[in-house]
């Protein structure tokens, strides 16, 4: 080693440059030493001043939370930014919840949207889960069960519909027996936890002090009929879930797993445990996810569709059917208001009782016959039931009918009824209308007679024998008061027809002279053609006196020639003024001279 | 909440099980004490504000038919010891089933009930024994599963004792 320095650098600016061994010796190591110093101090400067190692950590923290989720450590990191997060959060609410509310607002629509689309889905399926067990055979003996085992069919559906349903998980303190926290699955029966609790730590003792088995040994699992109770061991305590059905190998897995976060979080709890079960709230979270369940696949959709279909058959038959009732209730309906409409019908209850529509009202025994009418409307009547009262209609129609059915009047006569009153048209006897004008008014609902377009019979047929009779000549020879024979044939030919003439005019009440009427032609003196013409009257009523005429309607007067028939421009017509002709002289009680081939206005009388 | 494991020690038929049978609620029927040696029932009792749950366990009476199981006894917070009071001789056991407790367990809070207290005119308890007892700390109280006297206290008194 050189006594002399070479070189020097100083290490200080105002450090004193010495001589000797050791200034050299400063002078080397200052060389030799000085930049790892020098980095020496800047680094110890760094590490002793928190705001630099702030600033370094800072500037290495995202990635360093990157690379150990990389690396697969994300749920130990979770866990320990937990209390954090949670401490900020609750934090941040406390100060100004409108920031955490601003900031959560975005995320709320879709979640909340998306919680009622999840809840809207599970009931549909439900829905159609409980269609499809409600019209099976299987349903029905679900049904069944649920009836004899006391339970709700949806419990039965579920426990049916279930591989496996965890249905309660109890973490149980080892030493004691006491549970520390417990979960239960909705609607499951539960009992006493602590009870439960003791009693499978009970259990696990009773076993492995009856079989000597090991001490970390321990009974892990328990078969009670559809149930089995899986027990999970652990230093502090003991996990054990209760299930129904057969749920998957991988589930003790996941039992292990959170009896190990659970010890991982609450060992030091759990180790100084005297009862208080207050600090292990937060693991009621944990054994609530143990909670799993599993339904059964679907048998396939053909169940299904077997199910859909005969359900919408059944629809369109309850349909159809409803349908039909409708559509026959119309017409019935219908049908009552025709029967309502139709004259002498007075329908006061309509109902459909026992499958058959009773009608019950007022008929006329004139009335239209509604079994008829009910076929004319097309419905079967063994349908129907009828129960009609009888009484008279007042109705024109019915009246019509009455009075024809009562008055029979003949086939030239036309009875009809208005407002009460019954009119009579065409030709009829006097014999008749006297006796049908009283018998009228005593018909039901008859309260008066119109005759007035009423011809009457009698007295046209009065009419005709009156001018047949008075039409006819009998015809004598040259001064002779004896008919010609052929003329006393034909005065013998008129006499039936003179006696049916008065015969008629009696019924007529009618007072008949028949004046017989002699002539004589002009040849001759008056003075003796007038006692030949009255001889000639006289001989003709002296023949229908001895017919039967009475003599007290004949009377016989001479004209001689001053009424001739004819002018006598010929014999021929000279021979009919030599004769004897009639004139009917008729007349009413009190009245003279009217023969009005119509009954008069005096005919129609009306009830006062 | 709070519970608390409670032991029911004492020889056979001192009236453990009509006790617990009678003053409180439990669903397991009595043939689990002669299956599995124990049956559990709860006991709310009152604690000043706070309530606690005992969970009873009802050991099956140790005697020469029935060895008690002592795995049972482990962790509880107390226990009740129980005598007939007219047969001297589960007086005696009590005092070895508290001596064996102590050295199994170490101290625990318990009450000492002398059963029976209905016959006290058949009781064999002799009223020296029993000061002695109070004067080594015991608590000793007077019980009747029938007509209820004292049980009650019994269960107040072990519970404040074991909250001290």
């Amino acid at each position: 080693m050189p006594d002399e320095p070479i070189f020097r650098l100083p290490l200080d600016p105002d450090e004193e440059v010495t001589s000797g061994h050791g200034g050299s010796f400063e002078q080397l190591r200052h060389l030799i030493l000085a930049p790892e110093q020098e980095d020496l101090a800047r680094l110890r400067a760094r590490v002793e001043s928190p705001e630099t190692r702030t600033r370094d950590l800072s500037a290495v923290l995202p990635e360093a939370i990157a690379m150990r989720r990389a690396a697969g450590g994300e749920e130990a990191l979770g866990e320990a930014l937990r209390p954090t997060v949670e401490t900020a959060l609750r934090e941040s609410v406390r100060k100004d919840p409108g920031t955490l509310a601003d900031a959560l607002f975005p995320v709320m629509g879709p979640a909340i949207r998306r919680s009622i689309l999840q809840t809207l889905r599970s009931f549909f399926d439900s829905f159609n889960e409980a269609i499809d067990h409600s019209l099976s055979l299987r349903g029905l003996q679900w049904r069944f069960e649920a009836l004899r085992t006391g339970r709700s069919f949806s419990e039965i559906i579920l426990l049916h519909s279930l591989v496996f349903r965890v249905e309660q998980v109890f973490l149980i303190h080892k030493k004691t027996g006491l549970p520390l926290a417990h979960a239960v699955a909705p609607a499951v029966a539960m009992q006493d936890a602590s009870l439960v609790s003791g009693m499978l730590s009970a259990l696990q003792d009773f076993v492995r002090d009856s079989f000597h088995s090991a001490k970390g040994e321990i009974l892990e699992k328990i078969n009670v009929g559809e149930l089995e109770v899986w027990v999970e061991d652990g230093p502090y305590a003991i996990l054990a879930a209760v299930i129904r059905g057969i749920p998957p190998p991988d589930y003790r897995l996941r039992m292990a797993e959170t009896l190990e976060q659970i010890h991982r979080n609450y060992a030091g709890q759990m180790e100084r445990f005297e009862g208080d079960t207050a600090p292990f709230a937060g693991a009621t979270d944990d054994l609530t996810r143990c909670l799993e369940f599993q339904y059964k696949e679907k048998q396939g959709s053909k169940q299904t569709s077997y199910a859909l279909v005969f359900a919408g058959v059944l629809f369109v038959l309850l349909a159809g059917w409803w349908s039909y009732r409708a559509w026959e209730n119309h017409r019935w309906g219908q049908f009552v208001e025709t029967l309502r409409g139709e004259p002498g019908l007075v329908v006061t209850d309509f109902e459909r009782r026992h499958g058959r529509y009773e009608i019950r009202g007022l008929r006329d025994p004139l009335a239209a016959d509604p079994q008829v009418l009910l076929r004319g409307a097309g419905l079967e009547s063994q349908d129907a039931e009828f129960h009609w009262a009888g009484y008279y209609a007042m109705d024109d129609v019915i009246l019509e009918k009455r009075a024809g059915a009562l008055l029979r009047p003949s086939s030239n006569v036309k009875l009809s009824v208005s407002d009460g009153v019954l009119r009579a048209e065409g030709e009829a006897s006097t014999t008749w209308a006297t006796e049908v004008r009283e018998r009228a008014l005593l018909v039901p609902g008859i309260r008066g007679v119109d005759f007035s377009q009423l011809t009457d019979t009698d007295q046209a047929e009065f009419n005709r024998l009156k001018g047949l009779v008075q039409a006819a000549i009998i015809r004598f020879p040259l001064s002779s008061a004896t008919p010609m024979p052929e003329d006393l044939e034909r005065l013998r030919g008129l006499m039936p027809q003179v006696r049916a003439l008065l015969e008629k005019a009696q019924l007529l009440r009618k007072s008949v002279e028949v004046e017989v009427v002699g002539h004589s032609d002009s040849s001759g003196v008056e003075s003796t053609n007038i006692p030949l013409s009255q001889s000639r009257a006289e001989r003709v009523v002296y023949e229908l006196a001895r017919d039967g005429v009475s003599r007290g309607v004949l009377r016989s007067r001479g004209v001689a020639s001053l009424e001739p028939l004819r002018k006598e421009e010929s014999e021929e017509s000279r021979q009919y003024n030599r004769s004897v002709t009639f004139r009917v002289v008729a007349s009413n009680a009190g009245a003279s001279g009217a023969t009005s081939a119509t009954i008069p206005g005096a005919m129609r009388s009306a009830r006062p | 909440m709070l519970l608390k494991k409670v032991c029911m020690l004492g020889s056979f038929a001192v009236g453990k099980t009509s006790l617990v049978r009678r003053y409180v609620d439990g669903f397991f029927s009595d043939t689990y004490l002669t299956t599995v040696g124990v049956k559990l029932v709860n006991k709310v009792v009152k604690a000043g504000k706070a309530e606690v749950t005992l969970v009873l366990w009802d050991l099956s009476g140790d005697d020469e038919f029935q060895r008690m199981r002592w795995t049972y006894l482990k962790g509880a917070h107390g226990y009740l010891l129980m005598a007939d009071g007219t047969r001297a001789a589960t007086l005696a056991k009590a005092e070895e089933l508290e001596d064996a407790m102590r050295k199994e367990f170490g101290a625990k809070p318990f009450v000492f009930l002398i059963n029976k207290s209905d016959r006290r005119a058949e009781w064999e308890v002799e009223p020296a024994w029993q000061d002695g007892l109070v004067a080594r700390g015991w608590d000793v109280m007077h019980t009747s599963a029938k007509t209820g006297e004292g049980v009650e206290e019994a269960f107040r008194k072990l519970t404040a004792k074991m909250l001290l």
